[in-house]
């Protein structure tokens, strides 16, 4: 059955933060934060998500750029295109994972008007969840994926939790790698959250993706100088060159001295609700020489405890030779 | 006979037991000869349709270089204000959600989907449509007139948006390689599959460029 | 030829590069109001109740149209509207609003009490005892005949699990013992094997917008043909043919889907008269253009064959199921058969088929219906049986390559002409096969190389349509025309012929086309290739008749013989004394005078009252040449393809680079270069979306479509197909078209296809997957030595 046309809501356009963030608070549960509306504007067409309210958070032109830090790292706004954070200078000079994982999202006209903030914050790609079926996601009590017979060749292999989506976003598992810090504002102050804990699964919240609640503005990412200049490695395998999400991707940030890897963060997407850290790689891997031999043994350890489903079991060896080859090829 | 309403949380259970299957839920429905409405089948989402009494907003949109006076809902896309109200219907809607490009239009000299932005957010910015490429005196845009000569277009629905799409890309790399014109073109689907013709088209300007 | 061969430009692709083009979601009358359709959520249903009395006191709210009230169809064509949804999307009502948004909230007001009804994805569930239905009235049928046909337990025990049984076929034919070559060959395959549906995924949805004026039912619609829709069309909308108005000047893609009418035109229209002759437009989004706008049939089927040590095929048995949709669907399976005996030759041949519903979108022909699917279905078991056999890949394609004299299928056709295997020698020259074949195998860190050739038909042509043209008293010529504007330009190229025969400037003449009011002759639908060959044979036809006309006034008018006077310099003149001469512009008011057949006041007998009824519109008008081809002829005209591809393939993320593509065509004469050098790398772009990317999605236990948009349906992007094509044509003239052209659209889509699935299979070392497509998660879980996730005969799925 085919659904179209926007239902209506009202639209408010506040140019300052604060005053976003005061709307989003009113608003609560009906409310929606519209970034680039690339997300947003498909779930509304699709008359799945009617929110009353809908920010649209463009005119907050303080919330767009990249600025140096005191402590050598930098800040990106969260409304900072796509677009932006693949061509900034500094971005591609320190940070070169997130300019390529930037320029491997969708296609150019989504970059070019997308921002970091949505790119993270977006929701997940589960074909079910947006044809609007009453699964948990949604509200409702049951998981159509995970089924015997559910069509789930884009779903997880790993942190299944009744819902067996996947994280979708192409950034995420870059700014895991580096060590970011978001940004989280409200209307009772601003806190830095670490990437590895803004994603949420859904044995912690089945229905978000975040740990934004309403009231919350994705502000800004912070990188620190701890990766900055150091050696990376970014793959994203996709059906198509354009527009597809991530089967598996791969993101690696590492210091490599001499022949011996010194220290290391990998994460992958595609394979768990939240951007993957492949923690007991990396302490796999840490001290050991960079080479065939460890790749091979990373990409082993990286698929353990993997639980496959009815049609994904292709990343398994596929995440294997990502982990692989991010250790080898970096 | 109205069937009663389905107990989703045992059903869960059994789905949880691997007891029954979606499929038996459906199978039993359809041997009981109920009926069901389509929100029993597939339910979606709660709640009801938005705030009420939402009204057009006149806005004042820069198109093309001129001032256009419009009535603007707040959940309108830019690619139904062109093709709605300021018929401009150079600009197709080829899926409406992203996916295929044939709505783009420049924004601020920046190639991007009209159907996937609110007028309302781009309301103080400069829109270039594909209307607006040509001179008064009907002289092409170099990419225009090139994909003439290349015999660019097939059925011609992606056409505008090929077009808006390598006018973006010249405007900040008057002579890109053919790698460069693939990539940034690549935002724009072809069912013909013309893509080489379009990039030969674009090359031809790039060249041309490169020549001056 | 001075036209015939070379280059120009199309009349119409200025406006497709300045967007002013209409395609009909363009079009703005004044007081044009808007509808949309309540599609079905389940996969079979019976409406059992709706209210709309919610919808109706909505302000803003029009009306509403029901199945009750449209044309019905007789089953198991598809209808209109429906009370017994057969998939998930299909038609059951429409509601006109004043605007889209206040049509899409009735929507949700309208309560629609449904009786799930049972429900298959899978033909081969449904042929299963006690399988699912369907429809309740049955579970094969084509083209009329619905029959309740079930395999037998022991037909499905008597094979290992993964091969297809041989149940009982509703369709066959044989030539030759195929028993008794199969068990004399020197080499056996039996291979079972899957092809997917796919929807077409043309860029335009078919949005229409229709109104009545003075009694007559203006239609815009999205349509590849001009002429040939209009009787059914009429039909739907309940109307005679002369008071349809058909408008389609351009059409944003159609690749088999828009090449004759189809049901959801006549919405508008009837929404239209109920609504007091109002514009009505329906905007057909992209998630209906899935639904409605049909796909192609998915197979489910086992070949044996039997090859001789040198590699010549002689004995095929074929058996194919078709994944049928719910409705009358298309011939796709028998189209699979006929191709195997033609672009194979097999000494010997069994071909059986039954085509079984399902309950997704309806089928309906998608460039190369059956030819393509078979194409890359046969190409990698080739390659099989050459690597068996010893016999390189080329060479088993060379050696049973069809001639012009080969006769084909049950009924042992023949062919006009078939020149395969020039094209196959030609490619492999031109791509300097042999060199790049030498380095299948090679490694780079986890690449491997592998060329692949591919093959394809697709018959190309048909006779006995007609033709219409006009002299004006300026001395211009009018060529008008049925074709419609798919994006191939054949109602150019096409009308050149007749510029041609005439001698005419090409400055001088006019194609009239799109807009059935202006006089359009009966023209053959742009489907099946066919449109080089059947409409330069109309126009010639029609240019003769006006070519007679001109020596006949000529030598009325200047004394002699016809046999005295030719045609040149857009004059009629005295062979042996030129300055004896009527202007084109002088005889065309002549043939005005004279009245009669001239200027088509009397016209043969034979054509078609669609032609007729045009040519009364142009009577007295000028010089008038309108005729039915009958040069003659009954052979199949086919269209031949072959494809050379080379790739990288990465083992370890299954994914591929096509390094370069070749596409040689036999197709004849070469009317137009830059269109047949277009259309070559079009079908192999869509190749490679049906070889590499595209297929249905459904889930077997609730029926939900898992892709129905382009995101999902994966159309190739410009990222995904090679940089820069080449592309080559035999240039071998037919015999049976004046000018020696055939068609050639389809075959150059399988061919590019089967060349890749060839490539991606010598890549792996010869891993055949005996299913297409083939995408990344296959190639990745192939190169690890896994088994795929997928049973082998399912189809739909993931």
């Amino acid at each position: 059955m085919s659904k179209d046309m926007m239902p209506a809501f009202e639209l408010y356009q506040p140019d300052s933060v604060d005053g976003a963030i005061e709307l989003l608070a009113e608003a609560g549960e009906v409310g929606w934060a519209l970034a680039g509306g690339n997300d947003s504007l498909d779930w509304f067409k699709d008359r799945v998500k009617r929110p009353q309210t809908v920010v649209d958070l463009s005119g907050l032109t303080e919330l767009r750029g990249v600025r140096e830090l005191p402590d050598g790292g930098i800040e990106i706004g969260a409304l900072t295109t796509l677009t932006e954070v693949e061509n900034h200078p500094l971005i591609r000079e320190r940070y070169g994972v997130l300019a390529t994982a930037a320029s491997r999202v969708a296609s150019p006209q989504i970059r070019n008007v997308g921002t970091l903030g949505g790119n993270l914050c977006q929701d997940t790609r589960c074909w079910y969840y947006r044809y609007g079926v009453d699964c948990y996601r949604a509200g409702g009590n049951s998981c159509y994926a995970d089924s015997p017979q559910g069509q789930n060749r884009e779903h997880c292999l790993f942190g299944a939790s009744r819902c067996v989506a996947v994280s979708p976003s192409d950034t995420a598992p870059a700014l895991v790698v580096l060590d970011a810090r978001m940004v989280v504002r409200n209307a009772g102050g601003e806190r830095e959250v670490p990437a590895g804990d803004f994603f949420i699964g859904p044995d912690i919240d089945i229905e978000r993706m975040t740990i934004l609640e309403p009231g919350d503005l994705l502000t800004a990412v912070r990188i620190p100088a701890d990766w900055a200049g150091t050696r990376f490695y970014f793959e994203k395998v996709a059906d198509r060159n354009t527009w597809d999400f991530a089967l598996v991707s791969i993101a690696a940030a590492m210091v490599v001295n001499g022949e011996t890897i010194e220290r290391i963060r990998i994460a992958a997407g595609g394979v768990q609700c939240v951007p993957r850290r492949l923690d007991v790689v990396e302490g796999l891997v840490t001290g050991q020489p960079k080479s065939e031999a460890t790749a091979t043994l990373a990409g082993q350890a990286a698929i353990r405890g993997a639980t496959t489903l009815n049609f994904n079991h292709f990343k398994v060896p596929l995440l294997d030779n990502l982990v692989k080859r991010a250790i080898r090829d970096a | 006979m109205r069937y009663p309403e389905p107990k989703f949380d045992s059903f869960a259970a059994t789905i949880a037991s691997a007891k029954a299957t979606r499929r038996q839920f459906i199978k039993g429905v359809i041997a009981s000869g109920a009926a069901v409405s389509s929100a029993a089948y597939l339910a979606g989402c709660s709640g009801g349709s938005g705030g009420g009494g939402v009204l057009e907003r006149t806005l004042t949109l820069s198109v093309n270089g001129m001032q256009r006076t419009v009535d603007v809902l707040p959940n309108e896309t830019l690619a139904m204000t062109l093709r709605y109200k300021l018929n401009l219907t150079g600009t197709k809607l080829g899926c409406d959600r992203g996916e295929c490009g044939a709505c783009t239009v420049l924004v601020d000299d920046v190639a991007s989907y009209s159907c996937s932005m609110l007028t309302h957010a781009v309301r103080g910015r400069a829109i270039t449509t594909i209307e607006g490429l040509e001179q008064p005196d009907g002289t092409l845009h170099p990419v225009q007139q090139a994909m003439i000569d290349e015999l660019g277009p097939q059925c011609g629905f992606c056409t505008p948006g090929q077009v808006m799409s390598a006018v973006a890309l010249l405007k900040v790399n008057a002579n890109p390689t053919r790698d460069q014109v693939r990539h940034a073109l690549s935002g724009n689907l072809c069912r013909c599959g013309a893509y080489d013709n379009y990039l030969n088209s674009v090359m031809r300007v790039s060249q041309m460029a490169q020549g001056a | 030829m001075d036209l015939i061969g070379k280059n120009f430009t199309p009349p119409d692709v200025r406006a497709k590069v300045t967007g002013s083009a209409k395609y009909s979601e363009d079009f703005r009358p004044e007081g044009m109001v808007f509808c949309k359709l309540l599609t079905s959520p389940m996969p079979h249903a019976r409406v059992v109740s709706v209210d709309d009395s919610e919808a109706l006191a909505m302000p803003g709210v029009l009306g509403i149209l029901r199945a009750s009230e449209v044309p019905p169809s007789p089953a198991p064509q598809d209808p209109i509207l429906t009370d017994e949804p057969l998939y998930v999307g299909d038609p059951i009502l429409a509601v006109a609003a004043v605007d889209e948004a206040t049509a899409a909230e009735a929507l949700e007001k309208i309560h629609v009490e449904y009786e799930p009804l049972d429900f298959t994805v899978d033909p081969l569930e449904s042929l299963y005892p006690g399988g699912k239905n369907a429809r309740t009235d049955g579970n094969v049928g084509n083209a009329g005949r619905i029959e309740d046909v079930k395999w037998t337990a022991q037909d499905f025990l008597s094979v290992p699990e993964g091969q297809l049984p041989f149940g009982r076929a509703t369709s066959e034919w044989s030539y030759g013992d195929v028993d008794a070559a199969l068990a004399a060959a020197d080499l056996v395959l039996d291979e079972t094997f899957v092809t997917q549906g796919i929807s077409h995924n043309s860029m335009e949805p078919r949005s229409c917008m229709a109104y009545w004026q003075n009694g007559k039912c203006y239609l815009h619609t999205s349509s590849q043909s001009g002429s040939f829709p209009i009787p059914t069309t009429a039909r739907y909308i309940g109307i005679p043919q002369e008071d349809l108005v058909f408008i389609a000047e351009f059409c944003g893609g159609g690749f088999g889907s828009k090449g004759g009418a189809y049901p959801i035109q006549a919405v508008p229209a009837l929404l239209s008269k109920k609504l007091n002759n109002r514009p009505v437009m329906l905007r057909i989004t992209r998630h209906e253009e899935f639904f409605i706008g049909s796909a192609r049939h998915g197979f489910q089927g086992r070949i044996r064959m039997g090859f001789r040590q040198d590699g010549k095929l002689t004995a095929a048995d074929l058996f194919i199921v078709q994944e049928h949709g719910p409705y009358a669907g298309f011939n796709d399976y028998q189209s699979a058969g006929e191709a195997v005996s033609i672009v194979y030759t097999p000494t010997t041949m069994r071909f059986r088929g039954i085509p079984v519903m399902t309950n997704t979108p309806l089928r309906g022909p998608q460039r190369g219906p059956g030819q393509n699917q078979i194409a890359m279905a046969i190409e990698p078991l080739l390659d099989k049986a050459a690597r068996q056999l010893g016999v390189d890949p080329l060479e088993i394609r060379r050696i049973n390559a069809p001639d012009s004299n080969w006769r084909y299928g049950g009924q042992q056709g023949g062919l006009t002409s078939a020149y395969l295997r020039d094209a196959l020698d030609k490619g492999a020259a031109a791509f300097n096969y042999a060199a790049r074949a030498a380095r299948n195998g090679e490694r780079t860190g986890s690449k491997v190389r592998a060329v692949g050739v591919g093959q394809a038909y697709h018959s190309a042509g048909f006779r006995g349509l007609d033709g219409l043209v006009v002299i004006t008293p300026e001395g211009k010529l009018n060529i008008h025309t049925g074709v419609g504007n798919l994006g191939t330009y054949s109602h150019t190229s096409t009308a050149r012929v007749a510029a041609e025969v005439l001698k005419m400037t090409w400055e001088n003449c006019e194609v009239v086309r799109g807009d059935s009011s202006r006089h359009l002759p009966w023209n053959m639908g742009q489907f099946g290739s066919n449109t080089s060959f059947t409409m330069t044979r109309s126009n010639w036809a029609a240019a003769e008749d006006a070519r007679h006309k001109l020596l006949e006034i000529a030598a009325m008018d200047l004394g002699g013989d016809v046999s005295e006077f030719e045609i040149g310099g857009e004059r009629v003149f005295k062979r042996e004394n030129p300055e004896q001469f009527l202007t084109y512009a002088q005889a065309a008011r002549r043939a005005i005078e004279l009245g009669g057949k001239y200027d088509a006041h009397e016209v043969a007998q034979e054509l078609n009252p669609l032609t007729k009824t045009s040519a009364a519109g142009v009577a007295g008008t000028g010089l008038v040449g309108v005729a039915q081809d009958r040069l003659g002829g009954n052979a199949t005209v086919p269209a031949l393809a072959a494809g050379f591809i080379e790739i990288e393939l990465d083992v370890e993320t299954g994914k591929y680079e096509i390094l370069d593509y070749m596409g040689v065509a036999d197709c004849g004469t070469v009317m137009h270069p830059q269109g047949l050098d277009t259309q070559i790398k079009g079908g192999a772009v869509m190749g490679f979306g049906l070889a590499g990317y595209e297929r249905h999605i459904f889930d077997p236990q609730n029926g939900l479509p898992g892709n129905i948009n382009f995101l999902g349906a994966k159309p190739p992007s410009y990222l995904d197909v090679p940089p820069l094509m080449t592309t080559a044509a035999v240039e071998l003239e037919d015999p049976d078209n004046p000018i020696g052209a055939k068609g050639i659209g389809e075959p150059v889509q399988g061919c590019a296809a089967a060349a890749l699935l060839c490539a991606i299979s010598t890549a792996l070392g010869g891993h055949v997957f005996n299913r297409a497509p083939v995408l990344p998660d296959m190639i990745v879980n192939a190169a690890a030595g896994r088994t795929p996730s997928h049973k082998p005969l399912q189809v739909n799925t993931a």
